[in-house]
């Protein structure tokens, strides 16, 4: 195990030195685009997106990261299979060594009755060959590479640790604790249960901004693709309602696409903890530091009703 | 057929994966309760090797080796009759257990509440026990542990872990979902009534045998609704071993056909399930 730590401490590290490919004044791209409903039209947007950030998955072990929460049929709480399964196909078409959708849900044990519950069985030809339950993964100790939580140590899944590049694919939706869950939130679902429970409570204990943060740097090659076609307001994660927004946001830094997603909602990045740490610096999440691609946020900007007790995160509220 | 499945899962090294690869703390306890008492006892007795060598100097047990922490786990050991993993390392696990409970019940935690100016919710009085140190107490790791140390206490009686079963059942019942059931423990968020999930309405119904009260009359009737639509084969097995430990399962019940029982784990339950409808009773006994 210690070998093992040494090695991946050192790779993230490293990763983090070396796969920055953004210079820090560069400004992040991030494309939003339209995508009225789940339908066929869904895979060229996928791939246009892809074409437009230039992934390279060739020859490369690539992760899908969708989010799944509950079994609630009909509901908009998970990311819907249809995007997953575009992102799944045009990963291979693209010439990925390997694909995998792996997820680890926070509150149910049973992560592939969850899935199936949630239409990714009948949508994902052989969804299980290509399914990793990141909840019974095996594991590696890590250690945060830049340490803002409480947390010491991780064990996290080797699928995820080993993934070439993690595609985040988490539903646009507001969050009764962090304000807003989105790519990086979205990564609480590698923290594995089988170590940590049902539910992962150590990262509430931890901090959640703060967990948030250090997981989003424990995994430096990641690119993000939210599901806003139909989000969550209100009450999210699990709780709130329906909204459609008939967008797909996506960028290879997640703080960018986050922070554009907020905008997208009228809520102020700056009152999100989770990315005013992540960022380091809020110059990164302004605007004009942001290259906003194919449409901009205030063509398709839409208010979501926000968490109760959460009026202070609305756009304007601050001042 | 469910147990020459589980045996074929097994490990060179004694212990079993959830599906497949390194052996865990979870699913080698349930293989080794589901064969105990089968006419397989050899694959169960290399089970209990493979845990006796997993279990940790503090009395208690990783998830898996290599995690340098003992968890919920320990429950599950605890379960083991001690004939099984030995006098004193049992005895060593119902110690951490008694040891174990959830961080809001902790002094420093009600200490630092009290200067944050913040009141106790009566919730938070009743200690369960946490799926790993240093954080709340919840539903599952709660009845698992709550299972162990009722045959602790059918065995050798002790005011310490009756106050803990009783302190348990409290916390059981405050965590009940608003019409009966239980889900992970998250009762109410920001005003709203969270539903209750089949798995650890099992669970907790398994944990609270012998206790009547309308609350565990209506989160009987909630487990027993839950039976015609449920697939999920954990689900069915807790929801199964719920009813039972009630006398409360329709008699003639079986799981439909098209459920599936993929990890090792599922398995097993199923198998104690079927074991106790046959009058064997590797859980209660």
């Amino acid at each position: 195990m210690r070998r093992r730590d040494f090695l991946a401490i050192s790779t993230a590290a490293a990763l983090s030195a070396g796969c920055a490919r953004r210079p820090r004044a560069a400004r992040a791209q991030v494309s939003i685009v339209r995508a009225p409903a789940y339908d066929q039209h869904i895979y060229e947007s996928v791939r246009r997106i892809f074409a437009e950030h230039r992934v390279d998955v060739r020859g490369r072990r690539v992760v899908l990261k969708p989010n799944l929460v509950e079994f609630e049929p009909g509901s908009s709480i998970n990311t819907n299979p249809l995007l997953v399964h575009a992102v799944f196909e045009a990963a291979r078409a693209l010439g990925a060594a390997e694909v995998r959708i792996a997820e680890g849900p926070g509150h149910r044990r049973n992560t592939l009755d969850l899935a199936d519950a949630a239409g990714y069985f009948q949508t994902i030809s052989q969804f299980e060959n290509a399914f990793v339950d990141l909840n019974l993964d095996e594991v590696t100790r890590v250690h945060p590479a830049r340490q803002l939580s409480r947390l010491g140590k991780l064990y996290l899944p080797n699928t995820a640790l080993g993934a070439d590049l993690l595609i985040s694919i988490p539903k646009l939706k507001t969050h009764h604790w962090a304000g807003a869950t989105l790519a990086m939130k979205n990564l609480f679902g590698v923290v594995p249960s089988g170590v940590y429970g049902w539910p992962k409570n150590v990262l509430h204990w931890a901090g959640i901004g703060e967990c948030i943060a250090d997981l989003h740097a424990l995994f430096p090659r990641q690119f993000a693709i939210v599901d806003g076609v139909v989000g969550m307001e209100g009450n999210g994660p699990i709780q709130g309602t329906a909204k459609p927004a008939g967008l797909l946001v996506a960028g290879s830094d997640p703080v960018a696409v986050d922070a554009t997603c907020c905008r997208i909602m009228r809520i102020d990045p700056l009152q999100i903890g989770y990315l005013k740490l992540a960022a380091g610096d809020n110059s990164r999440l302004s605007e004009e530091n942001i290259l906003q691609k194919a449409l901009r946020v205030d063509e398709v900007a839409t208010p979501f009703a926000l968490p109760p007790g959460l009026d202070n995160l609305r756009m304007g509220a601050a001042a | 057929m469910l147990l020459d499945t589980l045996i074929g899962r097994q490990n060179p090294d004694g212990g079993w994966p959830y599906i497949h690869g390194s052996s865990w703390t979870e699913p080698t306890v349930y293989a080794v309760l589901a064969l105990a008492g089968s006419s397989q006892p050899e694959a169960a007795e290399r089970g209990v090797r493979w845990l006796r060598a997993v279990q940790r100097r503090d009395g208690g047990w990783p998830p898996l080796p290599g995690v340098d922490e003992s968890t919920w786990v320990t429950a599950l050991a605890a379960l083991l009759p001690e004939e099984a993993l030995g006098a004193e390392a049992h005895a060593r696990a119902v110690r951490w257990l008694l040891a174990s409970a959830g961080e809001e019940t902790s002094l420093s935690n009600r200490l630092r509440q009290r200067l944050l100016g913040n009141t106790m919710l009566d919730e938070q009085r009743n200690p369960g026990w946490p799926w790993i140190p240093g954080t709340a107490s919840w539903v599952g790791p709660t009845s698992v542990a709550m299972l162990a140390l009722a045959r602790e206490q059918r065995l050798r009686p002790s005011r310490q872990v009756a106050a803990r079963l009783d302190a348990g059942r409290r916390f059981l019942l405050d965590r009940m979902c608003g019409n009966g059931g239980w889900n992970h423990g998250a009762v109410r968020v920001f005003g709203y009534d969270s539903p209750p999930y089949p798995e650890t309405t099992g669970m907790a119904l398994a944990a609270l045998r012998g206790v009547r009260s309308s609350k565990v009359d209506r989160s009987l009737d909630v487990a027993r609704g839950f039976l015609p639509a449920c697939r999920s084969a954990d689900a069915l097995n807790w929801l199964r071993l719920g009813l039972m430990a009630h006398g409360r399962l329709p008699g003639g019940y079986s799981p439909p056909s098209e459920v599936r029982y993929r990890t090792c784990p599922e398995l097993s339950l199923a198998a104690i399930v079927a074991a106790l409808e046959n009058g064997r009773n590797p859980v209660w006994s």
